[in-house]
């Protein structure tokens, strides 16, 4: 059993690696991530400068205090993590579109359901394969903030609550990904559902002012964005860990369904 | 190692059309058992159903008693499977993919290492064993669709249109090497072309609109002619359409 879905795991990652688009939206995520926590830090280190400036009597501040609201929390991590969410959004449905469409449109779907894999475990190693990938890609992107952090000697705890709540929040929206890609032979529908869906899904602020506050208290209980905002704060809280992991779990069972739905056409 | 198939009243409808209607047959332990007929008889769909693939709407599949429907997966585990227009992995080598596909048969270690080799010097793939399955002709491509369905040394062989497309050489090549299964394995061969059919099955069942047509032995097919006779016969038009894909 294991066996199989190891097997099936190993050619999943020859294959994702044999396409370039691994290699083009790992590069284009770390480079991205790189970039805008620079300037975050940039933007950070120019507004403590201002306010411990000697020379801004005159501006209203007090000399040489900074506001408590001024703080590598709010100034570098939490725009951080909005913007490295984002980022994770855009890039992963290119990377999930392929992954069970392909089998469909090549026919090798065909393959692998009458060669004694189970559904499951298709869509087990599926679905291990592109959370790994998520894994690699957040590892890749770590590095620079890490060196950053671990040198400044502050906010190493934020970074790392960051990191665990993007993987869950990466592994959530590669899960709907995947269960888009699953449902469909065209990679472009795969990878046009696989972006509204997680886009509805991120916030639903816009509904507010027409549903009722109940409803709107219920919306915002299953949006990505109310189980987000806790990681980059330090805080890794189970109940967010669950929901994320629960997307993740609805995803492959999507898949799963699929699969079996398939043989009943 | 030879498994029988039971086919009975078998049925599968999609929406309103019937791609196979009430069909039955039964195949004996090592025989090379050809299915025929035009497009659409639903000489694919029972393949399917047989491979489990695809589920009947009615009816039912057993191999060596087995259901198909109700365990799917010990069917899977006796028969191999070369589907029509082979397919591959176009990115693995024929290496690769035969360690993938026995890994996924639950072979390991030195069985898979000796799986692997006996299939590639069966198909004759030694030449081309480290190279990519996208760069290999079809013939090839055909030969290592059959090593794969071939790994776990199944009973049952079930090959949908193995010289499709195949020039002459390679055709008679893999005729050879199916026929080389009489007795050893049951062959269930689907195909277009009849003198194949002729030349290498048993028996021979013709399937015309979802329905079983016709059901002849190699030596009721010789004394009526030919095989093309039975077809132009039971289907009533002449088998070149049929073979026009």
């Amino acid at each position: 059993m294991i066996h199989r879905v190891l097997a099936l795991a190993r050619k999943e990652l020859r294959q994702l690696f044999a396409s370039p688009i691994a290699y083009v939206v790992g590069t284009a995520y770390v480079a991205l991530t790189g970039i805008y926590f620079f300037q975050h830090l940039v933007s950070y280190n120019q507004l403590l400068f201002v306010y411990q400036s000697e020379g801004l009597t005159g501006g209203g501040f007090d000399q040489g205090t900074v506001p408590s609201q001024i703080n590598v929390l709010n100034e570098v991590f939490v725009p951080a993590a909005d913007d490295f969410g984002l980022f994770l959004l855009v890039v992963l449905p290119l990377v999930t579109m392929r992954v069970f469409a392909e089998e469909r449109a090549n026919g090798t779907d065909e393959l692998l359901l009458t060669s004694g894999l189970r559904p499951w475990e298709i869509a087990l190693a599926k679905h291990g394969v592109t959370y790994l990938f998520v894994l690699g890609l957040l590892a890749a992107s770590a590095i620079y903030p890490a060196v950053v952090v671990a040198r400044a000697g502050l906010g190493f705890e934020h970074l790392f609550a960051l990191y665990v709540g993007q993987l869950c929040y990466g592994c959530a929206i590669a899960s709907i990904g995947l269960a888009c890609s699953s449902f469909t032979s065209s990679q472009i529908v795969a990878a046009v559902l696989g972006y509204s869906i997680p886009f509805v899904l991120l916030d639903f602020a816009w509904l507010t002012n027409t549903v009722s506050e109940e409803v709107a208290g219920r919306l915002k209980e299953i949006a990505l964005l109310s189980h987000y905002g806790s990681f980059p704060r330090g805080v890794i809280e189970l109940a967010e860990v669950t929901y994320f992991a629960g997307i993740a779990f609805l995803g492959w069972l999507a898949s799963l369904t699929s699969l079996e739905l398939g043989r009943a056409r | 190692m030879s498994a029988r198939i039971e086919a009975q009243g078998v049925s599968k409808r999609f929406g309103s059309v019937v791609a196979l209607d009430e069909f039955s047959l039964d195949v004996a332990p090592g025989e090379i058992f050809g299915l025929i007929g035009p497009n659409g008889a639903g000489k694919t769909t029972f393949i399917r159903i047989l491979t489990g693939y695809w589920l009947a709407t009615e009816g039912d599949v057993r191999v060596d008693g087995v259901s198909v429907t109700r365990e799917r997966f010990r069917v899977q585990a006796r028969l191999g499977y070369a589907c029509e227009q082979p397919k591959l992995y176009a990115d693995h080598t024929v290496d690769q993919f035969l360690r993938f596909m026995g890994e996924v048969r639950g072979l390991g270690g030195t069985r898979l290492r000796q799986a692997v080799g006996l299939s590639v010097e069966r198909m004759g793939l030694e030449s081309v064993r480290k190279r990519r399955i996208g760069v290999l002709s079809k013939g090839f491509r055909q030969r290592v669709a059959l090593a794969q369905a071939l790994l776990h040394d199944p009973a049952l062989l079930v090959v949908d249109e193995p010289t499709v497309g195949l020039d002459p050489a390679q055709q008679i090549e893999l005729r050879r090497i199916i026929a080389g299964f009489r007795g050893t394995h049951t062959v269930l061969l689907c195909t277009h072309q009849l003198h194949e059919a002729e030349s290498i099955c048993d028996r021979v069942a013709l399937l015309d609109r979802g329905k079983l047509a016709a059901l002849a032995t190699a030596d009721e097919i010789r004394q009526g002619g030919s095989l093309e006779a039975l077809f132009l016969a039971r289907v009533g038009r002449a088998p070149e359409v049929a073979v026009s894909k």
